[in-house]
């Protein structure tokens, strides 16, 4: 960082080696933790379903006037999960559905991160009264039962994939912006933020350049855990009726087969594959995001290596 | 968890221990609550009353008769309070309510009904003809009392009642419904000190004094509605001990609430849960051709009686064409066998074949068949052209992409809308389907262009006829009117008038389905199916119960209150009693047991994590 601009050349290089070594120590220290490894894999088979789902099932597999089977077909050969009620092959949609999930989840927890890394990065860096409000406003947020603020948005705007990232990402953001300032602070106390200040980097420079790289780690953390909380929310939502009826997703399945009387009417194989996907999904990201963290969180790190 | 109970012998793991005591705490506490949570029917409490709970999901709309719509709270009015004639159970004909006898005078303009003698109200005091001359005076008088069932008393010059047994009533014209005045009579001393009727909604003072077979006694929102007998009543008092309509809002809860016996009967059942429950234990199945219409409303642009117009439906609905277009590219054989499964039939005119007299059929060159060639076609004459996207598009520029009102509460809207979103889409035309748990405010502002539309015909069609003439029309856009779908037209408007006054019923009935061909080709209401009756009780707890018409009817919302005031409760060999409230205490225990063994499966995989993060 003390480097002349003369040698900008051997700079980034410098820095590109840098970071493949930290890539490659983090791999290092992320491969011991099997939970980690399970979860990964479990992962990178799902987003290939997912990614691959055009091609394995088709987006014909929505269509109610084409469904293939009768209603509520038990599993056979040809609907290896069984069919809903209106005959769709409930694997397809499974399938299908899991573009959905994955898409909502991850943009929902990008978004919550996003809002959380920016209030969090301002309010450790300014402090004072914009600290002060900031954060009391973050209480508000923290203390109101997300779940319920999430139905209020849902309900208040349209029904559509949109509004259901909006309203997680929007809700579930507090968590994050306490931990992000908390480490700014922690961050920004180091005597060469001080040396930065001192050779005129401004406000903008000391966060982005300083402060974020040094934030980062824990973003990444963050970000991995709150997938899977967003993915139960959107679950959630749409099972309530709260999601966009014209795609499908697993919480709405959920919800096709309570109105269809799944539950009541002993059609197990209509309620358990989404749950049982919403379930390892959510666990697959928890494990991950539970590695990631011991790997990179400057707390629980150091007394791990 | 107390983990002591696990003998400490090869010393395991202390997560192990602790799952393994939990697991076994558990499933011993599941094993021996396993009888008391199957209990025979729990119908019999220890003070022998025996209770029918009947499973409903559409809220009260109000549960004063001057405003009350919904079916949930006619039927809960049918049940509290005596109308002047009632139907028979058998055939639908009229037969003696409040009134014993009534007759007309030979220019069919002046009725008079004797009152029965032997009708008290729940307080005490009389009913009397003076009662029924003063609902129906208020009716006449007062608009926010005429908002429900106006369109019986509009004709009314006046309502007079010389003696506690005698009511007349003179008419402006000739009124064929004068048998079928379906007007719950209402205690006037009771009812007189209230102010506002357009606001007062009869919920506040409980028990409600009222002389139907039951006694309206005690009403939460969303809730319940609770019963008592009238062990006074003339006709008789009915056998159970209480009757609570108790609400599920899930209809699954509602089945799950059937098979274990916390409920008698549950309706609106699902295909799939009819199929699962017919093949169940003491639970029967009511497989009957409903009084329903389903239908496919279109905005036809709203508007009140004063000429004001407002609402936002989509200006190209306003096109006869567009209107049968959207018909003929729904397929209603497929919304038959795949929607409802079997468990309807097939839409043609307004009224249910289960009315034969008034049922009617469009013939075949009148008839909108499903057909989506003709539909393109007529689409293409009303100037919706596909553009290069494949969307319709108008002169205006403006696309056909239309919204539809659909019940949250009905999965049919649900999966309908699905259907037509399919079959319109490949005509160019857009949909968005906006299911709402309350459709009532966009409908009565006039913001929508289609609606999933419904309503239980009575034996006398007059009503279900009325709310589409131009008299059922708000008189400004801020009040609510009778009227459904804000129809009006002046040829059905002249029929109807017509129909009213005709008391040949052949001719009157041929009058009805002129009106019925009327509507169909204005094609503001596209009737799709007459869906069946799909309800089930329980017969452990439930002997006998007597269905509307006998043969082959229905049981809930009846044009009457046969079927709870008939139902007879099963013996009860039921000596264990007191199970009920053993049952909650033990799904209680159940439950936090399972709860906690969660929580300590929880902390210790968390414990366990941290420390193998601290080694």
């Amino acid at each position: 960082m003390t480097v002349p601009s003369t040698a900008a050349q051997t700079a980034s290089s410098l820095a590109w080696a840098r970071r493949r070594g930290s890539v490659a120590r983090f791999w290092r220290a992320y491969r011991t933790h099997r939970a980690g490894l399970f979860g990964l894999g479990a992962l990178a088979v799902i987003a290939l379903v997912a990614l691959a789902a055009p091609l394995l099932v088709g987006s014909d597999v929505q269509s109610v006037t084409n469904a293939p089977g009768a209603a509520l077909e038990s599993p056979s050969g040809a609907f290896p999960l069984g069919t809903d009620q209106f005959g769709r092959s409930l694997l397809g949609l499974l399938i299908w559905g899991a573009r959905i999930s994955l898409t909502v989840g991850l943009m929902a927890a990008a978004l919550s991160v996003a809002i959380g890394t920016l209030v969090g990065i301002l309010a450790g860096h300014f402090g004072g009264w914009f600290s002060t409000v900031t954060m009391r406003i973050t209480d508000w947020f923290l203390v109101m039962p997300t779940l319920v603020l999430a139905i209020v948005l849902a309900t208040v705007m349209s029904r559509s994939v949109w509004t259901v990232i909006l309203a997680i990402g929007v809700t579930s953001w507090p968590t994050t912006a306490r931990l992000v300032r908390a480490q700014t602070l922690a961050v920004e106390s180091r005597p060469y933020i001080e040396r930065a200040t001192a050779l005129g980097g401004g406000h903008g420079h000391i966060m982005s350049r300083h402060v974020l790289p040094n934030v980062m780690p824990l973003v990444l953390a963050q970000t991995t855990l709150g997938i899977s909380n967003a993915i139960l929310t959107e679950a959630t939502l749409a099972f309530l009726g709260l999601g966009d009826p014209d795609v499908v997703s697993w919480g709405g399945m959920l919800q096709d087969a309570r109105e269809a009387g799944a539950v009541s009417s002993g059609h197990w194989w209509y309620l358990a594959p989404p749950g049982i996907a919403i379930a390892v999904v959510a666990l697959a990201f928890t494990l991950c995001g539970r590695a990631v963290e011991s790997v990179l969180n400057p707390k629980l790190g150091v007394s791990a290596r | 968890m107390d983990t002591t109970t696990v003998p400490r012998t090869a010393r395991p793991s202390p997560r192990a221990l602790t799952l393994l005591a939990v697991g076994v705490t558990a499933l011993a506490l599941t094993a021996a609550a396993a009888t008391p949570l199957n209990p025979a029917p729990r119908q019999a409490r220890a003070d022998g009353q025996r209770t029918l709970t009947v499973a409903v999901s559409q809220s009260v709309d109000s549960l004063s008769p001057f405003l009350a719509q919904r079916l949930v709270s006619t039927t809960v009015h049918r049940l509290i309070y005596e109308n002047l004639t009632n139907y028979d159970a058998k055939d639908n004909h009229a037969i003696p309510g409040l009134a014993t006898k009534w007759e007309p005078s030979p220019d069919k303009l002046t009725w008079t009904y004797t009152i029965r003698e032997n009708s008290r109200w729940s307080d005490g005091k009389q009913a009397t003809a003076e009662d029924a001359a003063w609902t129906f005076n208020t009716m006449m008088t007062d608009e926010g009392a005429a908002t429900a069932n106006g369109s019986f008393v509009a004709n009314f010059k006046k309502v007079t009642a010389p003696s506690p047994t005698k009511l007349v009533i003179e008419l402006k014209k000739p009124q064929a419904t004068m048998a079928a005045l379906d007007v719950p009579i209402l205690p006037r001393h009771e009812w007189e000190k209230v102010g506002d009727y357009a606001k007062f909604n009869n919920d506040k003072k409980f028990p409600v004094v009222g002389n139907g077979p039951f006694i309206l006694t005690d009403y939460k929102v969303d809730q319940y509605v609770k019963f008592k007998p009238n062990r006074k009543f003339w006709r008789g008092a009915p056998k159970f001990d209480e009757l609570v309509l108790k609400y599920y809002k899930d209809g699954d809860a509602a089945v799950a609430a059937l098979q274990k016996g916390e409920v008698s009967f549950a309706s609106n059942l699902t295909p799939a849960q009819a199929a699962s429950l017919a093949k169940a234990k003491n639970i029967k199945v009511n497989d009957a051709p409903g009084r329903r219409f389903y239908a496919l409303a279109t905005n036809p642009g709203a508007r009140s009686k004063d000429g004001k117009k407002f609402g936002d439906g989509h200006p190209a609905l306003l096109n006869p064409k567009v209107r049968q277009a959207l018909f003929a590219a729904t397929d209603r054989k497929t919304i038959i066998d795949k929607v409802f499964q079997g468990h309807a039939v097939e839409g043609q005119g307004y009224i249910p074949p289960r009315f034969s007299a008034y049922h009617w059929k469009p013939d075949a060159d009148q008839r909108i068949a499903y057909d989506p060639a003709r539909a393109a076609a007529l689409l293409d004459e009303a100037g919706y052209k596909k553009n290069k996207a494949g969307k319709r598009v108008g002169k205006d520029g403006r696309p056909l992409d239309f919204r539809i009102l659909c019940h949250a509460t009905d999965p049919n809207d649900k999966a309908i809308g699905k259907y037509m979103q399919e079959w319109w889409g490949d005509l160019g035309i857009g949909l968005k389907v906006e299911c709402l748990d309350n459709v009532s405010d966009p409908w009565l502002a006039g913001e929508y262009d289609l609606a999933f539309d419904g309503w239980s015909v009575n034996p006398d069609p007059d009503f279900v006829l009325s709310i589409h003439t131009c008299a059922a029309l708000p008189s400004t856009p801020k009040d609510t009117g009778a009227t459904d779908n804000f129809i009006c037209d002046k040829k059905f408007d002249e029929l109807y008038a017509k129909q009213t006054a005709e008391y040949d019923a052949a001719k009157r009935a041929d009058l009805v389905k002129q009106m019925q061909s009327r509507l169909y080709d204005t094609g503001y209401m596209n009737v799709m199916a007459y869906p069946n009756a799909v309800e089930a009780y329980r017969t452990d707890q439930i002997r006998a119960i007597t269905t509307m018409p006998e043969s082959g009817g229905n049981l809930w919302g009846q044009d009457g209150y046969w079927s709870w005031w008939s139902a007879v409760p099963a013996e009860v060999d039921d000596t264990s009693g007191g199970n009920g409230s053993s049952t909650g205490l033990v799904i209680g225990i159940v439950t936090t047991v399972v709860l906690a063994a969660g929580l300590v499966v929880f902390v210790a995989m968390r414990r366990r994590s941290t420390a193998e993060d601290r080694e």
